[in-house]
């Protein structure tokens, strides 16, 4: 019974999208949420205010891929080398989106709390922007440049031992 | 979380109600910005060249990346973060902070004008590649080496030295002039520069990322082992080996996507270059070269990671462990004499062979790996392992398809033997206290897999022993006669005998069974402040016993024995003379003493029972010295032996002795015994004896207790839960029981018995003179009659039995039940008989004999009863014309104590020859006087 268990979430556009509740479990926001409220949740539609259709879909996608991962484990910082593993092939194609879909996605995850997604995303980001020069991230960010040309070299200057070579 | 611009931006519109406009802005503003902590994460995941491009976006973005935790958290990575150096360092900062952080800033900004990476230094390798060879490094820079590194090794401690805070030392390696030239030294010695410092962990990392990076970059990339540039940059295997073991450390800090490959490509790296110095190591091995090379390539694998390849190496090639079986063989142990016997001696040269070979192998140890790596202990290990552990498999594998007894053998001694042998060992100058910990520990686990089958055995084989011992018996008594005729034991000093018997026990129980025979075991007597104390205690309790009475209680007669004996035995232990025989003498003694109870049960297999327990219990034993897990084993172990030898001995052996003993006394019938052969109540006497000799028992198995369990701390004596101790108290529980069972069926038998005689063989005229001799009154003997002579004789002899070997409560009870009973039988008689005044004198002989015999048991309230009897006698000594004074006495309560009633005494007054004569006077003096006073 508990395996055909569903529940309606309500996206920012007022869009109900079904989905059955262990997927929607992927999320702690939505999980924590389910054991606050109980079998209300059953009937009504639960409102994902920050995360519109398009992206609420997407991520269902992940979740539905993902569904049978162990459970996040909640030891972080323990050793936080370790978790840095590779992007798995699926998860590679699955962030083959525009960036700001990308980012619309690590967004939900973030407000969603679903981690194994955010670092996908994160890390997703930081192979884009791995190669890149600051004027292309700041590009990519969004960010406005509050350095003068002299500053911005004597970091680079600062830095010189790790530049790549 | 707290940065949701987007989520802001649409919130504000969905409120608005004119849509145009704002589709607008929110095609402008549909870039979504990711938070500050997203941010964070992601950087997380960039390289470091990447994150420090990343620095250069903007102020927030700089702040970020420059943030210490994040770097903080690189050198714990790569272990050399200090947090208690750093808040130190923080303090003495907070003070200085004013001043250092003018010359601080200083400093940056010189050092990041000049600031050199190592980039060039890979440019060079690389063109010098055409001198490179096939190996990684030549023998001929290993010399050149050599003198490069005495030079390293006084420049990195001073370093050290001077660890203080000091500004100008967060940049001083760094130095561009020192840079290039002193570079190849001052990489391997880069770790020994960084300082946990805060708000600089940036810096610091970048010391030694600037150092190292490129190596280890290169590395990962380079197709060849032998190409890589550490190896074309340091010709000296030791500075290989160090600098290796600087990149791994610093690989640890490589946490950006893909680590993990490129961990496998560096570590790939690594084992390559271990496994060619291993080979040279191997090499000088072989050849012997203890001092020369053996120990230089000891040492690089120990600047490599710790050397645990090399002790490997090592141990594996060493000649302990591939020369093992000229050690010893196994088999030698059990075969050498014959088939199933066991040679503690041949098990003792291998263990010492061992001993010196391991020894050797220290030395060696000692002089080609440094303070710094323990390789005794994996080395004694592997030889627990190969060596040890083999050697016993097959030796106990053997021993336990031939024979049990002999595997039990085998396991104790070799336990043994292998305990001592540890501690003939030698401590390498490297291993601390735990040496011998762990030493402990690998003997432990040699013996692990043999312990709970051991254990097992042991109690099994004791079971089998003691059963089968019990049942020979059985058996060879069914086999004799089973109503053989009894001789039993006359008026000898039971106690004296007992006490002798048991001093010859001890000195056996002292005895270990197992000597071994090259490692003399210390005296059982040796420093036991608690045997001390229960021989001062026992000591005192006897003499006082002593002079108190015969009698000595149960509780307390363990205690006197203890004493006595124990003063006795420790002289008479150092005699040369062996004491088993002479226990063996005593057996036989006493065995031919106790000839009557032989068919109920016997000593002697108590005696053998006690000794295979005890030799069980020491073997056991001798696993609570190897500690841990195996020391709670053996204890419970020694523990269930004991419980078994209780049972054993209790219920199958002593149990159903004093249940065939009451069942022969209750079937006793006094009438059906020949006259002729009457001495005293047969079965009674058995009994008796019986009693006596469960007693003995029971302080045999006292003192093995004492000796072998609570002595040798097998077992704690307060632990009244413990079930050994429960075991012992039912054993005693069940003996007094049965004790007091047979009591019970014995005074009835006695008393039986006794009134079998007064029937028989009290003669009417014993006191009516008058009836038989017609008229010859003058013509008597004074004195007890032969009956009362006879019954007293009886009565005395048996509870004397008693005396000394049984609770001393117990045989007050027994006394005590056996006086009321004969006062009983004596009323009785007495008012059966017809007596004369000429018969009374005879009568108040006996009374006087029942009387003195009373005294002796020394119970106030029976000698009341008898007093009042003899004081009875009297009435009849009364002439017939004293009639009146007759029934005076008669009325005088007073006179017999309250015991006798006026009415009762009456009765026994009705038994005067004369009554009829006299009866009217009396009732008229007695009555009349109470009508007078009407």
């Amino acid at each position: 019974m508990s395996e055909t268990q569903k529940i309606k979430l309500m996206s920012s556009d007022s869009a109900e999208i079904t989905v059955d509740r262990d997927v929607a479990e992927r999320s702690v926001l939505i999980k924590n949420m389910m054991e606050d409220i109980g079998e209300q949740a059953m009937v009504e539609a639960i409102p994902i205010p920050n995360v519109n259709e398009a992206v609420l879909n997407k991520v269902i996608e992940w979740c539905v891929h993902h569904k049978g991962d162990p459970p996040a484990t909640n030891d972080d910082d323990a050793d936080s080398r370790k978790k840095t593993t590779d992007i798995e092939e699926w998860d590679q194609k699955f962030m083959q989106v525009d960036q700001e879909m990308l980012f619309e996605i690590i967004l939900a995850a973030n407000y969603l709390d679903i981690k194994a997604l955010l670092d996908v995303g994160c890390k997703t980001v930081a192979n884009m922007i791995k190669g890149k020069s600051p004027e292309e991230i700041r590009k990519t960010f969004n960010i406005q440049n509050d350095f003068t040309p002299e500053e911005e070299d004597q970091i680079r200057r600062e830095n010189e031992w790790a530049e790549d070579r | 979380m707290s940065v949701f611009k987007r989520a802001n931006v649409t919130g504000g519109i969905s409120k608005q109600s004119i849509l145009a406009p704002l589709r607008e802005t929110q095609i402008v503003s549909s870039k979504p910005v990711l938070p500050a902590e997203i941010l964070s994460t992601i950087l997380d995941y960039l390289p470091v060249s990447g994150q420090m491009r990343f620095a250069r976006v903007s102020k927030r973005m700089r702040e970020m990346v420059y943030d210490d935790t994040r770097w903080v958290q690189r050198l714990k990575l790569m272990g050399c973060w200090d947090e208690d150096e750093a808040r130190k360092r923080a303090e003495a900062a907070r003070r200085k902070r004013s001043e250092t952080l003018q010359s601080i800033h200083q400093e940056e900004a010189k050092r990041a004008g000049i600031g050199v990476n190592g980039a060039a230094y890979g440019t060079n390798g690389s063109k010098k590649s055409e001198r490179l060879g096939t190996t990684i490094f030549d023998a001929a820079a290993e010399f050149a080496g050599e003198d490069e590194k005495t030079n390293g090794a006084p420049l990195r401690s001073v370093s050290i030295v001077e660890d203080g805070f000091d500004a100008i030392e967060i940049s001083s390696p760094r130095r561009p002039t020192a840079y290039e030239p002193q570079d190849t030294a001052s990489r391997i010695d880069i770790f020994a520069h960084v300082s946990s410092l805060r708000g600089y962990a940036r810096q610091e990392y970048g010391k030694v990322y600037g150092a190292l990076a490129p190596f280890y970059v290169d590395a990962i990339r380079c197709e060849n082992h032998t190409h890589a540039t550490v190896f074309r940059t340091y010709r000296d295997p030791t500075q290989q080996a160090r600098m290796l073991a600087n990149i791994s450390k610093f690989s640890n800090s490589d946490m950006s996507e893909g680590w993990r490959k490129r961990k496998e490509k560096f570590d790939a790296l690594v084992g390559a270059f271990e496994l060619a110095v291993s080979k040279e190591f191997e090499q000088a091995l072989d050849a012997g070269d203890v001092t020369g090379k053996m120990r230089k390539y000891a040492h690089v694998l120990v600047y490599l990671n710790g050397g645990h390849s090399g002790v490997e190496i090592f141990i594996s090639k060493s000649s302990i462990i591939g020369s093992r079986y000229r050690l010893g063989n196994a088999l030698d142990c059990l075969n050498q004499i014959g088939p199933g016997s066991f040679l503690a001696e041949e098990s003792y040269s291998f263990f010492s062979n061992v001993s010196t070979a391991f020894n050797e192998q220290v030395a060696i140890i000692d002089q080609i790996f440094p303070i710094s790596v323990n390789a005794i202990i994996p080395f004694w290990q592997q030889v627990g392992k190969t060596v040890i552990s083999e050697y016993l498999t097959i030796l106990y594998d053997e021993a336990h398809r031939t024979n049990i007894e002999f595997y039990l053998k085998a396991v104790s001694t070799t336990c043994e033997q292998c305990l001592e042998m540890t501690r003939s060992l030698r401590p390498t100058s490297a291993s601390g206290d735990e040496f011998y910990e762990t030493l402990d520990q690998v003997v432990a686990s040699v013996f692990e897999p043999h312990i709970d089958l051991y254990l097992k055995e042991e109690l099994e084989f004791f079971k089998k022993t003691s059963n089968a011992e019990v049942n020979d018996w059985e058996k060879q008594l069914s086999e004799q006669d089973a109503s053989m005729q009894s001789m039993f034991m006359s008026n000898v000093n039971r106690q004296a005998d007992k006490r002798d018997f048991l001093t010859s026990f001890k000195k056996v129980v002292m005895m270990p069974v197992n000597v071994l025979p090259t490692f003399p075991m210390s005296s059982p007597f040796g420093g036991k402040p608690t045997a001390a104390k229960a021989l001062v205690n026992g000591e005192a309790l006897a003499t006082t016993e002593i002079s108190g009475s015969q009698t000595s209680t149960r509780p307390s007669s363990p205690g006197v024995i203890n004493g006595t004996t124990l003063s006795v035995n420790r002289p008479a232990s150092s005699l040369p003379e062996p004491p088993t025989t002479e226990l063996a003498a005593k057996v036989a003694i006493m065995n031919s003493r106790l000839e009557g109870i032989r068919s109920l049960f016997s000593i002697e297999v108590a005696l053998n029972l006690v000794h295979t327990a005890k030799s069980s219990i020491e073997r056991a034993a001798v696993f609570v010295k190897v500690g841990g897990r195996f020391a709670s084993d053996a204890r419970l172990q020694c523990e269930l032996v004991f419980i078994s030898l209780l049972q054993t001995l209790g219920t199958r052996h002593i149990k159903t002795g004093f249940d065939q003993a009451v069942d022969h006394l209750s079937k006793y019938k006094p009438k059906e015994i020949d006259e002729k052969q009457r001495s005293g109540v047969t079965p009674l006497i058995t009994f008796l004896e019986l009693v006596n000799v469960g007693d003995l028992i029971q302080q045999m198995l006292d003192v093995f207790y004492e000796q072998e369990l609570v002595a040798t701390k097998l077992t704690d004596r307060n632990d009244f839960l413990n079930p050994a101790i429960k075991e012992k108290k039912r054993f005693e529980q069940m003996l007094d029981e049965r004790v007091a069972a047979g009591l019970n069926k014995g005074i009835e038998v006695l008393m039986a018995e006794v009134e079998y005689l007064y029937a028989t063989s009290q003669k009417p005229q014993d006191f009516n003179p008058g009836v038989a001799s017609g008229g010859n009154l003058d013509v008597m003997d004074i004195g007890p009659s032969q009956t009362a002579i006879q019954v007293v004789e009886t009565v005395s002899s048996h509870t004397k039995l008693l005396i000394g070997s049984t609770d001393k409560n117990m045989l007050d009870v027994f006394n005590q039940e056996v006086g009321m009973r004969l006062f009983a039988a004596l009323c009785k008689h007495l008012k059966r008989q017809r007596i004369s005044v000429n018969g009374s004198i005879k009568l108040i002989s006996d009374m006087n004999l029942y009387f003195t015999y009373i005294e002796e048991l020394k119970n106030q309230d029976l000698l009341q009863f008898f007093k009042a009897l003899r004081e009875l006698s009297q009435i009849y000594l009364v002439d017939p014309s004293d009639a009146k004074e007759l029934a005076t006495i008669i009325a005088d309560g007073d006179r017999f104590h309250g015991i006798f009633r006026a009415e009762e005494v009456y009765q026994f007054a009705e038994r005067r020859a004369d009554w009829y004569q006299i009866k009217s006077k009396v009732e008229r003096a007695m009555y009349g006087i109470g009508c007078m006073v009407m």
